[in-house]
């Protein structure tokens, strides 16, 4: 198998990172285990391939060890199927046919400097290297492609050490960047903000290694390092009955929490930023080290607002984070409301969150639940077909919830759907993808309120039963050499179990399986009138400039005061002319958003997660002015060019 | 070739802009003025202040040096970072706004004045970055 037979593969690759984390109960690639640089996972081998196709780089003594420590135990493929269906073991195969040509005597060593020899003096001699096919590992999701800088990856075990890094990237006067699972540089680097988030030259500081994580029971803290996954800090939680509130699973919990605050659909009970922390340790740019809870420091929570605060980049290293714990009640359940349409959805859901109704509670499209849960996308998108066209299903009011709010939710929703219905959906979603040609479906859809007609009444069962829900039945879509792996895995409760899916937050990477995303949306008043403004922003660029957009999903803050949305636009960012045409919508999309009064854009919320919220969103930024706007655009030119330079 | 942040670079650069840029076309008649401090300035580290004043558009004062004098100048905006990303700035290699955002620079000041005063001052950086300098 050549390189090129798996370069489309590679190209598409989402550096999700999802092949780091356990998250199948099957163990993790045990050459990433042990080595730790991204080239030995998987998600690294193939953006090695796509280089190396490409001739992005030039084999070194490093390829052939990499290549020779996969032992082609095939747990990628179970991971990364279940996520984006793609087989890495196929890219290993390419690669180890390529190594196969390779002249071992041809290949020399990246040479040694003092940059190096300082990093190795600090961590070791296996945790540091200035080998260019390690670092061309890191393309994409830290270092932009094609980047012609100098580059070292340093693996840290302590905070120690990376005191000493930061003294020592200052001693040669060269940037440094911590990297936590690069799922946010993965989505940021293939737009225009790639020059502000990226590092262009430098140390890259690979946070993977500081994986310390204890849990206080009777305080309910949890205290993690920088390279503890959500998925990790929720498995130790649960451990002791008790719930974190947490980004998706692959995302490291203190850049996180550093860079977005822990945005998540149960903020109407947990809060975002700092209400979810107890105490953060930094280390600062002269490597001196400080906590959150430090008398003698800077008021760590004063933050700018405007156009001129937004920083991708953040200024400390958080190499500690103690967040609070919640308990998790033996009641607590998943209810879905669906909605044809988004007023009605937000007027329930808002109704729920003034009453404080649900522990997690969000509105969600029907694009996110069909693609969260379907096991493929071509299922996904049968699914959401039928969902729109015949169902009317268009957005779903979605709660975790203890049974007496239940009841309450269950009083006022006209249809609803419990945790057997939801289990049936999760099983029967490729059954349902499959009925586009249903004749009883296409009578439905003609019906006033086809939601009711098939979920509120007797047809219900039959519906139901129709799907013949089983794992037996869903895994038909997998690889047949996967199916068997992926009944049993379907078959384990936590898998369809609604609750658990929102807590641990394993599905959300299958947005990105077919094509790249762009997040779009931010912070603003919870009242429905803004909130439709801002979806109308948002959706706007999309049609002018081609792009697929989609509504995610939006939850709320202190009893609906205040709102986070979600809005994606999807686009192949493997085509030059999708990538410009999402940049101009991304541009077009701030000046809609920044014309809203009350409305804080993502990016503007970006490395101020360790602050009140009530130091960013008040007061509420006034919208800008003609002026202003005016403004912006000088300042949109200065730091990305002209339109046509995108 | 002159020495960055010398005075005699100061003087070209200095003319150079009073030469080549039109005060309200390229410096929109702006009026501000802007210290920049540049720290660890090889070769023996030291910071160095450099000074720049605009009146209706025209640039009336660009100074350099690392006496007290500059780094009393009552300036409306200072920008404090490092050599290296100043050459860069200086150089044309990237914009100030750029490095304020790769948090390379941290600057005191309005920042809604700031945003107004963007784009000329990326003009006035464009128009020095043309001299021959010595980094």
């Amino acid at each position: 198998m050549k390189l090129t037979d798996v370069l489309e593969t590679t190209k598409i690759e989402p550096h999700c990172g999802m092949c780091k984390i356990d998250f199948l109960g099957t163990g993790v690639c045990p050459a990433g285990k042990k080595h730790g640089f991204v080239a030995y996972w998987p998600e690294g081998r193939m953006e090695l391939a796509r280089a190396l196709a490409e001739n992005e780089v030039q084999p070194t003594p490093a390829l052939i060890d990499i290549v020779n420590s996969c032992n082609l135990c095939g747990i990628c493929d179970r991971q990364c199927n279940f996520i984006t269906q793609r087989r890495p073991t196929h890219v290993e195969h390419a690669l180890n046919d390529y190594v196969k040509t390779l002249k071992p005597n041809t290949m020399k060593p990246a040479p040694e400097d003092d940059v190096v020899k300082d990093l190795r003096a600090i961590v070791g001699n296996d945790w540091a290297t200035n080998d260019p096919i390690i670092i061309t590992s890191y393309v994409r999701s830290i270092i932009k492609q094609k980047s012609t800088g100098k580059f070292y990856i340093v693996m840290p075990k302590s905070t120690e050490e990376i005191v000493a890094i930061v003294q020592l990237a200052e001693k040669y006067k060269i940037p440094y960047l911590p990297r936590g699972n690069g799922t946010f540089f993965g989505v940021v680097l293939q737009t225009l903000l790639a020059e502000p988030a990226c590092i262009e030259q430098g140390i890259i500081i690979d946070l993977y290694r500081m994986k310390d994580i204890s849990i206080d029971p009777e305080a309910m803290t949890a205290t993690v390092g920088p390279g503890v996954t959500s998925f990790e800090l929720q498995t130790a939680a649960h451990a002791h009955n008790l719930r974190a509130n947490v980004a998706e699973a692959e995302s490291h919990v203190c850049s996180n929490a550093q860079n977005l605050g822990i945005i998540t659909t149960w903020s109407n009970t947990y809060g975002w930023g700092t209400d979810n922390f107890i105490d953060a340790e930094m280390i600062d740019p002269t490597g001196a080290i400080m906590h959150l809870s430090d008398k003698e420091i800077p008021n760590p929570y004063a933050s700018e607002q405007g156009l001129l605060s937004l920083s991708l980049i953040p200024t400390v290293i958080v190499t500690q984070l103690t967040l609070k714990l919640h308990q998790i009640l033996e009641d607590e359940e998943a209810i879905f409301v669906p909605f044809a349409n988004l007023p009605d959805a937000l007027d329930f859901a808002h109704n729920l969150a003034r009453r404080n109704i649900g522990i997690s509670l969000a509105v969600i499209s029907s694009k996110y639940l069909t693609e969260f849960i379907s096991p493929t996308h071509e299922v996904a998108e049968g699914f959401n077909y039928i969902a729109k066209k015949y169902l009317k299903l268009n957005y779903i009011v979605d709660v975790i919830c203890d049974k007496y709010d239940k009841k309450i939710i269950e009083s006022l929703a006209e249809v609803s759907f419990d945790k057997t219905m939801i289990k049936s959906l999760i099983l029967g979603s490729s059954k349902i993808a499959s009925m586009k040609d249903s004749s009883l479906l296409k009578m439905i859809s003609e019906e006033d309120n086809p939601l009711k007609a098939v979920f509120g009444g007797p047809l219900r069962k039959h519906f139901e039963k129709g799907l013949a829900a089983s794992p037996k039945e869903l895994v038909k879509v997998f690889d047949e050499d996967l199916r068997e792996f992926f009944e049993k895995l379907y078959s384990k409760p936590e898998m369809t179990d609604a609750v658990w899916l929102h807590s641990f937050r394993i599905l959300p990477s299958r947005m990105e399986r077919k094509h790249m995303w762009m997040y779009r949306g931010g912070y603003m008043p919870g009242d429905k009138k803004t909130i439709l403004k801002v979806v109308d922003a948002l959706e706007k660029p999309a049609e002018q400039y081609h792009i697929e957009g989609a509504f995610g999903f939006l939850s709320y803050l202190e009893r609906g005061k205040l709102a986070h949305l979600e809005y994606d636009y999807y686009y192949d960012h493997t085509d030059p002319d999708a990538r410009k045409r999402v940049n101009k919508a991304i541009v077009e999309s701030w000046r809609r958003q920044f014309a809203i009064k009350g409305v804080t854009p993502l990016e503007f919320i970006c490395s101020k997660g360790l602050h009140r919220k009530e130091h960013i969103l008040y007061p509420f930024p006034a919208g800008l002015s003609k002026d202003e706007l005016g403004h912006f655009e000088e300042l949109i030119e200065t730091l990305f060019g002209s339109e046509d330079t995108w | 070739m002159v020495k960055y942040l010398s005075e005699e670079w100061a003087t070209q650069a200095k003319k150079k802009v009073l030469e080549e840029l039109d005060m309200k076309k390229d410096l929109k008649n702006m009026n501000a003025s802007l210290l920049n401090v540049v720290q660890n300035v090889p070769p023996d580290q030291k910071t160095v202040y450099f000074y720049i004043r605009f009146v209706d558009g025209k640039l009336e004062e660009l100074l350099t040096g690392s006496d007290e004098s500059i780094k009393g100048k009552n300036a409306e905006f200072t920008f404090t970072g490092d050599y290296t990303t100043f050459m860069q700035i200086s150089s044309g290699q990237t914009s100030s706004a750029m490095a304020l955002l790769k948090n390379r620079v941290k600057m005191t000041g309005n920042k809604m004045k700031a945003l107004t005063i963007t784009k000329p001052i990326d003009t006035f950086n464009a128009c020095i970055a043309k001299l021959q300098t010595e980094y």
